[in-house]
C-alpha cells in the first residue's frame, strides 16, 4: 500500500504539477509558429513538382494509405492540402477553432507526408514528435488561454493539474524517442554500431564520396567527413557522447535549474547539427520542439517587453 | 475530463507505445528505429557515387515496339532525391532502410507474434514488379500497347575502401566498381497487373 501510494504521489506530481494554463497556451504559440517553417521545410520537394504533371503510381505506398487503398498521386491536390496545412496551422496558432484547427493539421500531415514517404518506399521520422505533441494539443485544453477563442468566450481558468500533463507528457515522449533510437540500435546494430570503425564511419565516408570526386582527386563535397571517417578514435569519442546523452535524455526531466536544462539542450541542438552538416542526417529543424523543456511565460514576458518594442518603434521624423 | 480520467488515457497511451517499442511496430506516429541503424561489420566500405548527369537523364527503358528512351523524375512528376533512390536502390532490388531493419534481428518473441518461420523475412516486396508497374502505370501503358515498357537499365559506380587502408589515412588505395541493373517483364505479372500493388 505504501509503496502503491508513493507511486500514485511521484505519478501525480510529475504530470500533474509545474505548468500553468498560461504556459499552455503560449506553448501550442511558439510550437505552432515553429510548425509553419517546420511543414514548409518538410515538404518543399513536394511543392517542387508539377501541379499538373504526371500522377504518380507509388511504389511502396505507406502503411495507411495501403489501407486505405491510396495508390497514386494527385498532385495538384497536395499543393491544396498544403495550403489548407498552413492556413489550420495559423489558425491553431492564433486559438481560433483551436481544436478543429489541430485536427486538420493532424490530417494534412498524414496525408502530405504519406505522398512523400511514398513515392520510393524510404520513411523518414521528423514528424512523430510534432505529431505526438498535436495529439496531446489536440486532447487538452490549450485553446482556452492566450487564444482568439478564449477573446470571444469564456472559458473557466485553467488548473495547474490540465496545463500540465500534455506539456508533461510530451517532454516524456521526446526523452522516450531519443532513448528508444539507443534500443533500435543496439537491437539490429549490436554494440559494434558505436565503435570507431562501425556504421558511422561508415555513413560519415558515403556522404563524403557519393557526390564524387574532382578532376583534381578532391570530393566534390563534405571533405571534413571524409577527414573525419579517418580518424576512428575520434569518431569513438563522439559515439560514445551520442550513446550516453541518448541513454541518458530521460535525466532532463529530473533537471530543475532552467540553466542545466538550456546547456543539455544546447548540447542536443549542437549534435543534431553536427550530424547535419557531417553526416546530412535532417534533424535539423526538429529542436524547435524543445521549448516543451522551458516554461514559457517569463520568456514571453521578456520578448513583450524588450523584443516586440523593437520591431514596433515608429521611424524618426529625420529617418 | 477529470484526473482519472487523464491517468486511464496516459497509462493506455504510454503501454501503446512500449508495446509498439517491444513488438516492434515502427509505424508512423508510434515510434521509430533510426535510418541508419542497420550495421553488418566488414573488412570494406563500399559507398554509391551520384553521378547527377546521368540519373537526371533517367532510366534507360526499352518499349514493347522495340524503342528506347529515358524515363526521368520529370516525366514521373516525383522530386529528384525519390527519384535518386528508384535509380539507385529500387531497380537494383534494394528495399528502403526500414525494411532492412524490420528483417534484422527480429527475435524469437517477434517471429512469433507474426507466425514467420525462422529465416522467413517480415518484409519481402518483388521490387522489379513493382518497378513495371509504377513506371507503367504512371506512364500510362497498358500491357497491350506498343509503348509499354518491357525493359528497364540503370548503372553506377560504387567506390570501395578497405577499413585498413582508411586506418593509415590512404584514401588513394579505393577501387571502383560499377554495378548495372537490367530488369526485363515477365508476362506472368499480368494477372497481377489490374490488383495494383495494394
Amino acid at each position: 500500500m505504501p509503496f502503491s501510494n508513493s507511486i500514485s504521489r511521484a505519478w501525480n506530481q510529475f504530470f500533474f504539477t509545474g505548468f500553468s494554463g498560461e504556459s499552455l497556451g503560449l506553448l501550442r504559440m511558439y510550437i505552432g509558429c515553429g510548425l509553419l517553417f517546420f511543414h514548409t521545410y518538410q515538404f518543399a520537394t513536394v511543392l517542387s513538382l508539377n501541379p499538373v504533371g504526371s500522377m504518380y503510381y507509388f511504389i511502396e505506398p505507406i502503411w495507411y494509405f495501403h489501407l486505405l487503398g491510396i495508390q497514386y498521386h494527385i498532385p495538384a491536390l497536395s499543393f491544396a492540402v498544403y495550403a489548407l496545412l498552413m492556413s489550420a496551422t495559423v489558425t491553431m496558432m492564433t486559438g481560433k477553432w483551436t481544436r478543429a484547427s489541430i485536427l486538420v493539421v493532424i490530417l494534412c500531415i498524414f496525408y502530405l507526408k504519406g505522398v512523400r514517404d511514398s513515392f520510393s518506399g524510404d520513411v523518414h521520422h521528423r514528424y512523430i514528435i510534432p505529431m505526438q505533441m498535436l495529439l496531446l494539443f489536440l486532447l487538452s485544453k490549450c485553446g482556452e488561454v492566450h487564444s482568439l477563442d478564449a477573446a470571444h468566450g469564456t472559458f473557466p481558468p485553467v488548473q495547474e493539474w490540465e496545463a500540465s500533463w500534455p506539456i508533461k507528457t510530451m517532454q516524456l515522449y521526446v526523452a522516450l524517442f531519443y532513448f528508444w533510437s539507443v534500443i533500435a540500435k543496439v537491437r539490429v546494430g549490436g554494440w559494434e554500431w558505436f565503435s570507431g570503425e562501425g556504421r558511422i564511419q561508415e555513413v560519415l565516408i558515403a556522404r563524403s564520396v557519393r557526390w564524387g570526386m574532382t578532376g583534381e582527386g578532391e570530393l566534390v563535397k563534405n571533405s571534413l567527413s571524409f577527414e573525419l571517417a579517418q580518424h576512428p578514435n575520434l569518431i569513438q569519442i563522439f559515439s560514445h557522447f551520442v550513446l550516453a546523452f541518448e541513454l541518458g535524455f530521460p535525466l532532463v526531466l529530473f533537471i530543475k535549474s532552467p540553466i542545466f536544462r538550456l546547456l543539455f539542450i544546447g548540447g542536443v541542438t549542437t549534435f543534431h547539427i553536427s550530424t547535419f552538416i557531417l553526416m546530412d542526417v535532417n534533424f535539423l529543424l526538429i529542436p524547435f520542439v524543445y521549448l516543451i523543456f522551458f516554461d514559457l511565460v517569463p520568456i514571453h514576458q521578456w520578448l513583450k517587453t524588450h523584443a516586440w518594442p523593437l520591431f514596433r518603434r515608429r521611424p524618426s521624423i529625420a529617418g | 475530463m477529470n484526473k482519472r480520467t487523464i491517468t486511464l488515457i496516459l497509462v493506455a497511451y504510454l503501454t501503446i507505445l512500449w508495446a509498439a517499442v517491444i513488438f516492434r511496430i515502427d509505424y508512423f506516429p508510434l515510434t521509430w528505429v533510426p535510418m541508419y541503424s542497420v550495421y553488418e561489420p566488414s573488412e570494406t566500405i563500399s559507398v554509391k557515387v551520384w553521378d547527377k548527369d546521368q540519373y537526371r537523364k533517367g532510366l534507360k527503358v526499352t518499349h514493347r515496339d522495340g524503342s528506347t528512351s529515358y524515363v526521368s523524375y520529370k516525366d514521373l512528376n516525383i522530386p529528384q532525391p525519390n527519384f535518386r533512390r528508384l535509380y539507385y536502390s529500387r531497380i537494383f532490388g534494394t528495399a528502403p532502410p526500414q525494411h532492412k531493419q524490420g528483417n534484422t534481428e527480429l527475435g524469437a518473441l517477434n517471429r512469433w507474434v507474426r507466425g514467420l518461420e525462422k529465416d522467413e523475412p517480415r518484409f519481402a516486396v518483388d521490387w522489379e514488379w513493382r518497378m513495371f508497374w509504377t513506371l507503367n502505370k504512371t506512364l500510362r501503358h497498358e500491357p497491350s500497347d506498343s509503348k509499354f515498357i518491357i525493359r528497364m537499365e540503370a548503372d553506377h559506380q560504387n567506390r570501395v575502401y578497405r577499413k585498413e587502408d582508411l586506418l593509415r589515412q590512404d584514401v588513394r588505395q579505393v577501387q571502383i566498381h560499377t554495378r548495372q541493373a537490367l530488369i526485363e517483364w515477365q508476362d506472368e505479372w499480368l494477372p497481377r497487373w489490374e490488383h495494383a500493388i495494394l
